[in-house]
């Protein structure tokens, strides 16, 4: 049972020259195989993950850019709304000007007819009372 | 050395029955040169080396990314002895050991195998009988040889003549229990797979002795277990004894 | 072979094998009791928990191994004989 004899030996340089047959064959191979395929997984994931964040962020460049054009359309309607009050607020106000000199202009003409009429009236009422004055006064004076 | 079959040979009861005879220590011997060597193992032996290197060769001729049957089988064979292997050495180190303890491995989980499923009892030899190739103690003597070169070789790419610091590391008085750990390693481990690859074959022989129908068949599945685990505790103590030489004598009561 | 070494050979092979099986078996029923204590506590280290054991059990084992192996070379090859 126990005859050791040239069954050891070469038993061992079988088993070596096995180790590097399937060295060569086998193993080396195999692992480079396997390691390239986790190689293109790991890739293609990095690859699906940056892609996502990119997706991620132009979601969220969108999302800011629509913040923004919303923003800038509302401040353009609040500005249009401003300008119209404005023009609204100017118009009226050159309108209330404009009646407002209008008024004081017929004020004013009311007050000159006024005056001259006034003075027409005077003079008349002057007239008049000179004559009066001479009717009455006429007689006294001749006399 | 005496050889004998077992068992009360000659005037035996049991060789009346044709069913199955029992023998140990009978081999075919082959004159090579001056040495003498057993035919049997080595033709059993080229049988479980020409298999495992067809079929890598069929495996790997054209790798696919995606792999698909013979491919993937062996890709599953390899993540196993990479993860035993990585597992012992640790991830630093253990790529270029890998080759080793795999075909450690591969080799005697199918020399073990074969010896339990393969039909050997079919092609008759003059004498002695084809059976696992494990099952001669040359082999596991020269597995474990082996084993203990490889040691050596990574102790000493590894550190060079530092590599013997490792024997008189913590105190100088355990130089001979370690220089007894050098022959005691590839001893317990030959003797451990012959064994048990023996004892095995034997239980199974004996049985079908005795009763040749279905129950021995608990106890083939049961040697089957058996071969498979001792395959994988060959491989994983010969990784642990790299790692061992790779880290000095620290860790040593770590990696047993 | 003379018949007071193989009477010798014979009996010292069987109390051999018997007395190498006994300090494994002990040791195997603690280590596998130990293992169903850790699984009863966490099951969902079961896997991890088997493999070790079946490697232990795979050591003890071998320890009977030699055993067997002394008791197949006093009965197959007798340096004695």
């Amino acid at each position: 049972m126990f005859d050791f004899d040239g069954t050891l030996p070469l038993m061992m340089i079988q088993f070596l020259l096995l180790v590097a047959v399937l060295n060569a064959v086998f193993f080396r191979p195999l692992t480079q195989a396997m390691d390239e395929r986790d190689g293109f997984i790991r890739t293609n994931n990095t690859d699906a993950r940056e892609r996502l964040a990119k997706a991620k962020q132009l979601t969220l460049q969108y999302e800011q850019e629509l913040a923004g054009t919303r923003k800038q359309s509302q401040q353009v309607i609040a500005e249009a709304q401003t300008v119209a009050q404005k023009i609204a607020q100017d118009q009226i106000t050159e309108v209330r000007q404009q009646v407002q000199a209008e008024v004081m202009q017929a004020q004013a003409q009311l007050e000159s007819e006024k005056q001259s009429a006034f003075g027409e009236l005077q003079k008349q009422v002057d007239t008049l009372s000179r004559q009066i004055l001479d009717k009455l006064l006429g007689a006294t004076l001749a006399s | 050395m005496h050889h004998s079959s077992l068992l009360l040979d000659s005037q035996n009861w049991f060789n009346t029955l044709p069913l199955a005879s029992l023998e140990v220590g009978q081999h075919l011997f082959w004159q090579i040169g001056g040495l003498k060597v057993h035919g049997q193992v080595l033709i059993t032996s080229w049988v479980v080396i020409g298999l495992l290197v067809l079929v890598s060769v069929l495996a790997t001729r054209n790798v696919e990314r995606v792999p698909s049957g013979l491919q993937n089988l062996m890709e599953y064979a390899l993540e196993f002895v990479r993860d035993l292997t990585k597992n012992q050495i640790g991830e630093k180190e253990y790529r270029p050991w890998v080759p080793f303890v795999g075909t450690l491995f591969l080799f005697i989980f199918i020399s073990n195998w074969s010896g339990a499923l393969f039909p050997w009892k079919l092609i008759s030899l003059p004498e002695g009988e084809l059976a696992a190739p494990t099952n001669d103690i040359n082999t596991t003597v020269a597995l474990a040889l082996c084993t203990s070169l490889a040691y050596f070789y990574a102790g000493f790419r590894k550190k060079g003549l530092g590599y013997f610091r490792k024997y008189i590391e913590p105190t100088p008085v355990l130089l001979p229990i370690a220089i007894l750990e050098d022959f005691t390693k590839p001893l317990s481990l030959s003797f451990r797979l012959f064994g048990n690859i023996l004892a095995d074959e034997l239980v199974v022989a004996v049985l079908v002795l005795l009763v040749p129908l279905i129950v021995p068949l608990p106890v083939m599945l049961l040697g089957l277990f058996t071969s498979g685990i001792q395959a994988l505790v060959f491989a994983t103590l010969a990784g642990a004894y790299i790692h061992e030489a790779l880290e000095g004598h620290g860790d040593e009561e770590e990696a047993h | 072979m003379d018949p007071l070494v193989a009477a010798a050979s014979v009996l010292a092979a069987a109390l051999g094998i018997g007395i190498s099986t006994v300090g494994p078996a002990l040791a195997q029923g603690n280590a596998a009791g130990k293992a169903v204590e850790g699984i009863a506590r966490q099951p969902e280290a079961e896997g991890k928990i088997r493999g070790t054991l079946l490697l232990c059990l795979a050591f003890m084992e071998s320890l009977t191994i030699y055993g067997l192996v002394i008791a197949l070379v006093l009965l197959f090859a007798n340096p004695f004989a």
